[in-house]
């Protein structure tokens, strides 16, 4: 099987390349393992909101060139990276992906465990608030399922109450869901969505909620609805008779995992190929070109492609790998920025920064994977197999994750049109 | 009761709530005696829950400690009969590797015999029949009366029986100071951490039984016990390996005992010196982690390709004979001291030494001496009457009678609280549903152990129910049970702090070892917790 690119990896940064590149034309593959970053995330999109020294950023463009050389927005450039900050909105809009927020100026948005954490886009699901100490109304109703655990409305009303909120707390019972509990592990967000999935359920509870509001302005929900059926959303908004706010639950992210499925169905009604629940085993080069690519479900037919991208995440989606005494790529063994010894991977604080998740492949100024210091000529790296980015720390990784896949994109675009 | 001094609140006090702590409150209490139990933090902090939870039958000591041996086994029987909940009888094996002498075999063999410990020499084929993990190299094998033992679950029964007696129970009270009238120990005054309080608390008789911070608490006291803090480490795997107990049969040495307990297995341990001004701060170095691996897998090849939750260490107070202050010649044994015929000062008993084993014997000796000074005639009776939680059937037989069939959840409910399960709420499914799937504790357990178990936080949690002791170490139901906690106390400020000590806590045993999968674990949990949360985020 031959394609144009071949993309390893499925998350936000393969997914985003792949229709970029399918929409310029090319003929992509992309082997995806399954799960990824977006199946726990918050719904945001952290651009920029701290420098590696720990202050923190506003507006992220004007600190681009204050960060490390090796940072991939250095790497790419500025006016490359602020030009692509500004194609993100679109794009996702163009995927039917509504976004929220400004790529210039960070807002902040409420978590889960009731803290205000900056970030710069998010999916409009969700409501930003410009600081720390800002409110959406007045008077607000939190509304959980009757026994979801992973939505704690304590810790939501105690945030908005200090930000001089009036709080109200509920919880509602419908009967197709209390069916999850013959099994008790099923109260969980993705099973309660393929429930509230339904219009005829989601009409119900939204009756149920307007049977306990007063005269709040605003209800908060945990963001369970719209898996699959991502118009329940505006059913509910519809039928509630005040302003709907999603609050992010613990994992999995329903909204996450909608967007990756959104994403990839982009990608494949473009005319892109994705083979789930596969991944790439090994890897066949010659000199600085990749000849192919062995998977696991194809075995010994081999997948070839012109060029090739890296997006196989960091450790946790296992593009990384870490051993007692070291740190390597598994596929192609490439050059990495990384510690030398685990006592600087690791901060013995939880909380503190913790160097190794800004480890992975260092990279020409053409994202090009190097081997012992040379490069490739057709295998490229994006997303957070990238190093030189703390992207948790930074508050940086789905901007990253998007900017280098669009400009590999624009690169390979520009090869393959010589 | 009149003939105590009526200004006395207590007739004993108990410093420590490790397992002999609290085993002597409930000794004591049995006896009639009103007790009071203090203790700095919460119970089993100490080195009670921090060794291998082994039920030893005796063995490992046959050969080198014969006293200790005969001890152990007999313990081993009791505690089989008084806390079937916290034992699981797994059987254990002495296996002999082809570096291991094995003429060593005989001399065990007879040495444990002698001490009254069943051993049975069987064939190595056998060996691996009965222990599928065990090394295959093995060239031989002895079957001793080894097994687990929970001493979370098993310490906090014997709080628990001690309060139904009238015990009254104080952690988070740490002592500052005795009072002290002339040559007399008359009470302690202690720092109410949860209060924010100093109280003060009378009574003739004060045990010191702190374990190795039993030390500075005799120093207080302007009393030497010529305590070497020695440090153990162990390493928790993600799933239980083995099911057998495996040890090395030799001459004991380090990382040469492979224990399965609950779901997990834990190789240890390591044994080095520490200086005194340590113990509050230890942490497992990378030495120490090689040195358990590279044991442990010569114990069971499996343990090279199984994932390491996390790593630990516990301080043994061991004790130096009187007459020997360097401290070579260091005893493993029981040590009674009556601090009024050893140091002149009336009204204090140190218990120390010993071991996880030996708990009931040590609380057995200790309150002896307090009814004989108190001139109390009462005899001792923890070596029949069981605990709360094995008082009624088996495991099985609760199970079974609590629900007609019990989920593989319930039963771990039932292996956990024993016959206590009854104080389980379980009305309705919301209170079964589960929070920790790895451990399968549901709402009801933790509204049990909030409401019954003296749970401050989240990590008391843990060792009163085992949440977030499994495979993922507390990814989410920390945070479920956060929630609840929030909701409870009415107040998530306190909550979220103690999840914060939560996943501290649990990085800190995991820091060791964070690589291959628990690296990727932790990068997680960081994401989780710190990006998706932004939980360290300073409310303003």
């Amino acid at each position: 099987m031959k394609y144009d690119v071949l993309i390893a990896g499925g998350g936000l940064s393969g997914l985003t390349a792949g229709i970029r590149l399918q929409k310029e034309g090319m003929k992509c593959a992309i082997v995806s393992s399954g799960q990824n970053a977006m199946h726990f995330s918050s719904g945001s999109f952290d651009i920029l909101n701290r420098m590696p020294d720990g202050r923190m950023v506003s507006g992220p463009a004007s600190e681009i060139d204050n960060l490390p050389a090796y940072h991939p927005y250095r790497i790419i450039g500025k006016d490359n990276t602020v030009r692509l900050f500004n194609e993100i909105k679109p794009f996702f809009a163009g995927c039917g992906i509504g976004l929220t927020g400004s790529v210039e100026k960070n807002s902040y948005r409420l978590t889960p465990t009731g803290d205000f954490r900056p970030t710069g886009l998010a999916l409009d699901d969700f409501v930003l608030l410009e600081t720390k100490n800002g409110s959406c109304s007045r008077k607000v109703m939190i509304v959980n399922i009757f026994g979801y655990l992973d939505f704690n409305t304590k810790f939501i009303a105690d945030a908005l109450e200090r930000n001089g909120m009036e709080c109200g707390i509920c919880s509602v019972r419908l009967e197709e869901i209390e069916r999850l509990r013959k099994n008790p592990s099923e109260m969980r967000s993705t099973n309660i969505s393929r429930v509230l999935d339904d219009d005829g359920i989601c009409g119900k509870f939204a009756d149920e909620v307007n049977k306990l509001l007063k005269d709040e302005e605003c209800v908060v929900l945990p963001a369970v609805f719209g898996l699959k059926n991502p118009g329940i959303v505006d059913v509910l908004r519809d039928k509630v008779k005040a302003k709907v706010h999603f609050v992010a639950t613990m994992p999995p992210s329903v909204p996450g995992i909608r967007t990756q499925m959104r994403l990839k169905h982009v990608f494949e009604e473009a005319g892109g190929r994705m083979f789930n629940g596969d991944t790439i085993v090994s890897a066949k080069c010659s000199g600085h070109r990749v000849e192919s690519v062995f998977t696991g479900n194809f075995g010994d037919m081999e997948l070839k492609a012109d060029n090739y991208i890296l997006a196989t995440g960091s450790f946790f989606s296992k593009g990384l790998v870490s051993t007692p005494d070291s740190i390597y790529e598994p596929l192609f063994g490439i050059d990495l920025l990384c510690g030398e010894s685990r006592a600087e991977w690791n901060n013995l604080q939880f909380f503190s920064k913790q160097n190794y998740i800004g480890y992975g492949a260092s990279v020409t100024g053409n994202l090009q994977a190097l081997k012992n210091g040379e490069a490739f000529d057709n295998l490229y790296v994006i997303g957070s197999v990238l190093g030189g980015a703390n992207t948790l720390y930074e508050g940086c990784g789905a901007g990253v994750a998007i900017v280098t896949a669009m400009r590999v994109a624009e690169i390979i675009a520009e090869k393959q049109g010589e | 009761m009149d003939k105590f001094n009526s200004s006395d609140d207590f007739d004993v006090i108990i410093v420590g709530g490790g397992v002999t702590g609290a085993g002597t409150a409930r000794d004591c209490a049995m006896r009639g005696l009103r007790v009071l139990l203090v203790e700095r933090l919460d119970i089993a902090t100490g080195a009670t829950g921090r060794n291998h939870g082994l039920l030893h039958s005796g063995a490992r000591y046959a050969v080198t400690d014969k006293e200790s041996a005969e001890e152990c086994i007999k313990e081993n029987m009791i505690l089989r009969k008084i806390a079937r909940h916290c034992v699981e009888e797994t059987g254990g094996l002495f296996i002999s590797l082809p570096e291991d002498d094995l003429s060593y075999q005989k001399k065990f063999v007879d040495a444990c015999l002698a001490a009254g410990i069943k051993a049975e020499v069987i064939d190595p084929e056998e060996a691996r029949r009965l222990e599928p993990s065990v090394n295959p190299l093995l060239t031989g094998a002895v079957k001793v009366p080894d097994g687990s033992v929970d001493p979370f679950r098993l310490t906090s029964a014997n709080v628990m029986d001690a309060k139904s007696m009238g015990a009254k129970i104080l952690v988070y009270s740490e002592l500052v100071d005795f009072i002290v009238d002339k040559d007399r120990v008359c009470g302690i005054r202690v720092y109410n951490h949860v209060t924010k309080a100093y109280e003060e608390y009378h009574a003739p008789i004060t045990v010191n039984a702190a374990g190795i911070w039993g030390h500075g608490i005799a120093m207080k006291a302007g009393i030497k016990i010529n305590m070497f803090p020695a440090k153990g480490s162990l390493l928790v795997f993600g799933h239980r390996v083995n099911n057998v107990v495996l040890n090395r049969c030799r001459k004991p040495a380090n990382a040469d005992i492979l224990v399965p307990g609950d779901t997990i297995c834990v190789i240890g341990t390591t044994s080095s010196r520490i200086p005194y001004d340590e113990i509050d701060n230890m942490y497992v170095t990378p030495d120490e982690v090689d040195l358990l691996l590279s044991e442990g897998e010569k114990l069971s090849p499996l343990l090279s390709s199984t994932r390491i939750l996390r790593a630990y260490a516990g301080v043994r107070p061991l004790v130096a004979s009187d007459d020997d202050p360097s401290g070579r010649n260091i005893s493993r044994g029981i040590v009674l001291f009556d601090h009024e015929s050893r140091d002149g000062m009336k009204g204090l008993i140190t218990i120390t030494g010993g071991k996880l084993m030996t708990y009931r014997l040590m609380a057995e000796w200790t309150a002896d001496l307090v009814c004989k000074k108190l001139g109390v005639d009462k005899k001792c009776r923890t070596m029949d009457v069981p605990l709360p939680g094995s008082k009624a059937e088996s495991v099985e037989e609760i199970s079974r009678k609590t629900w007609v069939k019990p989920t593989s959840g319930q039963k771990a409910t039932a292996g956990r609280h024993g016959d206590m399960v009854s104080r389980i709420r379980q009305d309705n499914e919301y209170d079964s549903s589960l929070v920790c799937e790895c451990e399968e504790v549901t709402v009801g357990e933790v509204e049990y152990a909030f409401n019954e178990l003296d749970v401050h936080n989240l990590v008391d949690l843990r060792r009163r129910t085992r949440v977030g002791m499994g495979t993922c170490q507390g990814e989410l139901c920390a945070c479920r049970v956060a929630g609840m906690m929030a909701q409870a106390h009415a107040c998530s400020r306190k909550a979220k702090e103690n999840l914060k000590s939560f996943l501290n806590e649990r990085w800190k045993g995991m820091y060791p070892v964070a690589w291959g999968d628990t690296l990727r674990e932790n990068e997680y949990s960081q994401w989780v917790y710190s990006g998706v949360c932004g939980l360290e985020t300073k409310e303003d």
